[in-house]
């Protein structure tokens, strides 16, 4: 008797297509089968991305099994790993305007500058100063500037600092803590959509 | 005698919190790893935690009970920097804990221009501080 035909379908985390694009199998998974047929099963169409699918669409296994099922009835699917992944549809880069970037860039800075005085006034951060000052040198200072521009300057280096932005050659080369946010932040909407969105298969 | 003792009671209470409170922002914030994490010192991770609360304690004692020191002015130049650093790494974390930056720049499609929206939270730091001090206080 001869071995049956096997196919080990292990599919892929997270691919990017154009719009339009037609999803084959080798395009979503890694395969290893037996079967003399395998860059046509490789080959075989799984979906044809749409306008209406929107900018995230989900493969699940039992489509995948569904389609070579029906091409080649013989033939035994295994899954390994994942069962479902996700398409990210590569809408064409929209143009960024400058003057967006300039009204968001603007609104953080005063905002930023904003913050910071109402922080200052919340936490009577003159009283300390003055009280830091009158301690150290033994005579008052309404205005101890002496310690303020410093001080403020500090704050600036002290941001930028944390976000390891101009240093981070020099420091080290883990992710800054926004790079993690952002990539924690992508991987949570990628498990929204894999919670709440029908897979393709389902979907018709 | 007993009122001595009560309000002793208060006092010690009351530090206890406070202790408790900063402790616990600091440790919410992750600004002691984030500092161990840039400078590449995890060997020393148990120092800090005592700066911290020496720093605390010191601080206190230096308020409540020092007299004058009569130190040469421009020590508070220094001392102004270190505490500054400090305020900017509370307000970056703060910034970060409530997600801003990212969910703003993904949602307006600027992610590419992440790093000068860094650069203007800073700066504006830096000038809001410096109008404070110089414009809005006088």
């Amino acid at each position: 008797m001869a071995d049956p035909v096997r196919v080990y379908v292990k599919l892929k985390g997270k691919v990017q297509l154009p719009p339009g694009a037609v999803v084959r199998v080798k395009d979503v998974a890694e395969l290893v089968t037996n079967s003399p047929a395998e860059t046509a099963i490789r080959e075989q169409v799984l979906h044809v991305l749409k306008p209406g699918d929107g900018n995230r669409y989900v493969v699940d296994m039992i489509q995948i099994i569904e389609t070579l099922q029906r091409a080649y009835p013989e033939l035994f699917v295994h899954n390994i790993g994942a069962e479902q992944m996700i398409i990210e549809v590569q809408l064409p880069k929209k143009k960024i305007s400058l003057l967006l970037v300039a009204f968001v860039w603007i609104v953080l800075f005063i905002g930023s500058g904003l913050a910071i005085m109402n922080f200052h006034t919340d936490v009577s951060m003159p009283e300390v100063h003055q009280r830091i000052y009158e301690l150290v040198t033994g005579k008052k200072n309404p205005h101890p500037l002496i310690i303020q521009i410093p001080y403020s300057l500090g704050v600036g280096a002290g941001m930028i600092l944390f976000f390891n932005h101009i240093f981070r050659k020099k420091f080290n080369e883990e992710p800054s803590p926004l790079e993690l946010e952002m990539f924690l932040y992508e991987q949570n909407v990628d498990e929204y959509v894999l919670a709440h969105e029908a897979p393709g298969a389902k979907k018709k | 005698m007993i009122i001595s003792l009560f309000l002793a009671l208060v006092g010690l209470s009351g530090g206890l919190i406070v202790g408790g409170g900063i402790v616990a922002l600091i440790t919410v914030l992750d600004l002691i790893p984030r500092f161990v994490q840039i400078t590449k010192t995890d060997q020393y991770l148990l120092h800090f935690q005592w700066a911290v609360v020496f720093g605390a304690f010191f601080f206190t004692v230096f308020d409540f009970f020092s007299a004058p020191l009569y130190l040469p002015v421009f020590l508070l130049g220094i001392v102004g920097a270190f505490m500054g650093i400090f305020v900017g790494f509370l307000g970056a974390a703060l910034t970060e804990v409530l997600n801003v930056i990212p969910i703003l720049s993904k949602r307006m499609q600027v992610y590419d221009y992440l790093h000068w929206f860094i650069i203007a939270l800073a700066f504006g730091k830096i000038v809001g501080s410096l109008f404070h001090w110089m414009i809005y206080l006088k």
